[in-house]
């Protein structure tokens, strides 16, 4: 349930936002994460609801992109998409990676009126 | 785009600083509940108590009771209820650090909250982070939960007496982990039967800055 607690950072985020911005309303936040993270979308859904409960973001709709794991290989240099935790170079076989992607947690856009 | 985790990255930067300057070592242990942090701290404290100066932080949901059982190595531990929290955060990391001495400490072991899925999140600015699994959970942990797995920098693999009433496969287990980190070192201990702890001791005391010669 790591979702309730990065749910409630993303409402406190949406509501700087809003305030700097002067909106009474917030319509939309989009967000996308990383498929490292382990977000359940359809429980952070539900976490988000709570945390903007009473807020200027409680109707907002909440789009969720999950960004699929990719990984530069240090030895043949390939980038290459990890599938079934398979954390090995699918042209070399190196196991010397660097993640590329996989690892997001990031708000993408909040719009509001 | 705004990192949504930015709050905790900024604290857990914070903490990171701080115990760097006070050349503090922070391990971040993070296994499963039941796998054995606290009897692997309990052996620990045995073995390195004499030699460097140890701390405690104990995350634990809601009780004291593991706390209660370190209390006899007469270290400072502090605990923190999560009352319900899956993890530990930077922030309350941060806020406990003021209970220690960390002119006199040399290493704090940070017992999280057992699971290995949300505490992998959140970075508490430790050294680094510990994985810890034991035999009966079954050898499928790695693929399941690989980015502890990959973020760990070592492994210990607890109550290997236990294999032989298990169905868990030594060589699948070893396989799995070697895919997400070949070159992660794994220790095999039975802390309750003290079967393998002379490496993992060697070892975390590599870790240490050795006591007596900070500057």
């Amino acid at each position: 349930m790591h979702e309730l607690k990065i749910a409630q950072d993303l409402s406190a985020i949406v509501l700087e936002a809003a305030e700097k911005e002067n909106l009474s309303k917030v319509t939309k936040v989009s967000i996308s994460f990383g498929q490292l993270i382990q977000i359940v979308p359809d429980i952070f859904e539900f976490a988000f609801r709570e945390a903007v409960r009473g807020t200027v973001s409680q109707d907002a709709e909440l789009t969720i992109e999950i960004v699929p794991v990719k990984m530069r290989c240090n030895e043949c240099r390939t980038d290459f998409e990890v599938k079934h935790s398979l954390f090995r170079c699918s042209f070399c076989g190196s196991t010397d990676l660097n993640i590329l992607t996989g690892k997001e947690l990031f708000v993408k856009s909040i719009e509001g009126e | 785009m705004k990192n949504i985790l930015d709050r905790n990255q900024n604290k857990a930067d914070e903490v990171r600083r701080l115990l760097r300057m006070k050349n503090v070592v922070m391990v971040n242990l993070i296994s499963s509940p039941g796998a054995g942090k606290t009897t692997l701290l309990e052996r620990t404290c045995e073995e390195l108590g004499s030699t460097f100066r140890m701390g405690i932080i104990e995350g634990d949901i809601t009780t004291d009771r593991d706390a209660q059982r370190l209390k006899k190595y007469n270290i400072p531990i502090v605990v923190i209820n999560t009352e319900g929290g899956c993890h530990l955060d930077s922030h309350s990391i941060f806020k406990v650090l003021g209970s220690f001495d960390l002119d006199n400490l040399d290493v704090l072991f940070v017992e999280n909250v057992g699971n290995l899925i949300c505490p992998s999140q959140f970075d508490l600015g430790e050294t680094f982070k510990l994985a810890m699994i034991s035999t009966a959970e079954g050898d499928d942990k790695p693929v399941k939960y690989p980015m502890i797995f990959r973020e760990a920098k070592a492994v210990l693999l607890n109550k290997t007496d236990l294999i032989p009433y298990t169905n868990f496969s030594h060589s699948g287990f070893m396989e799995d982990l070697k895919k997400i980190n070949d070159r992660i070192p794994v220790f095999e201990v039975s802390c309750t039967k003290g079967d393998g702890l002379g490496k993992w001791f060697e070892w975390i005391r590599a870790q240490i800055p050795q006591s007596g010669i900070r500057t």
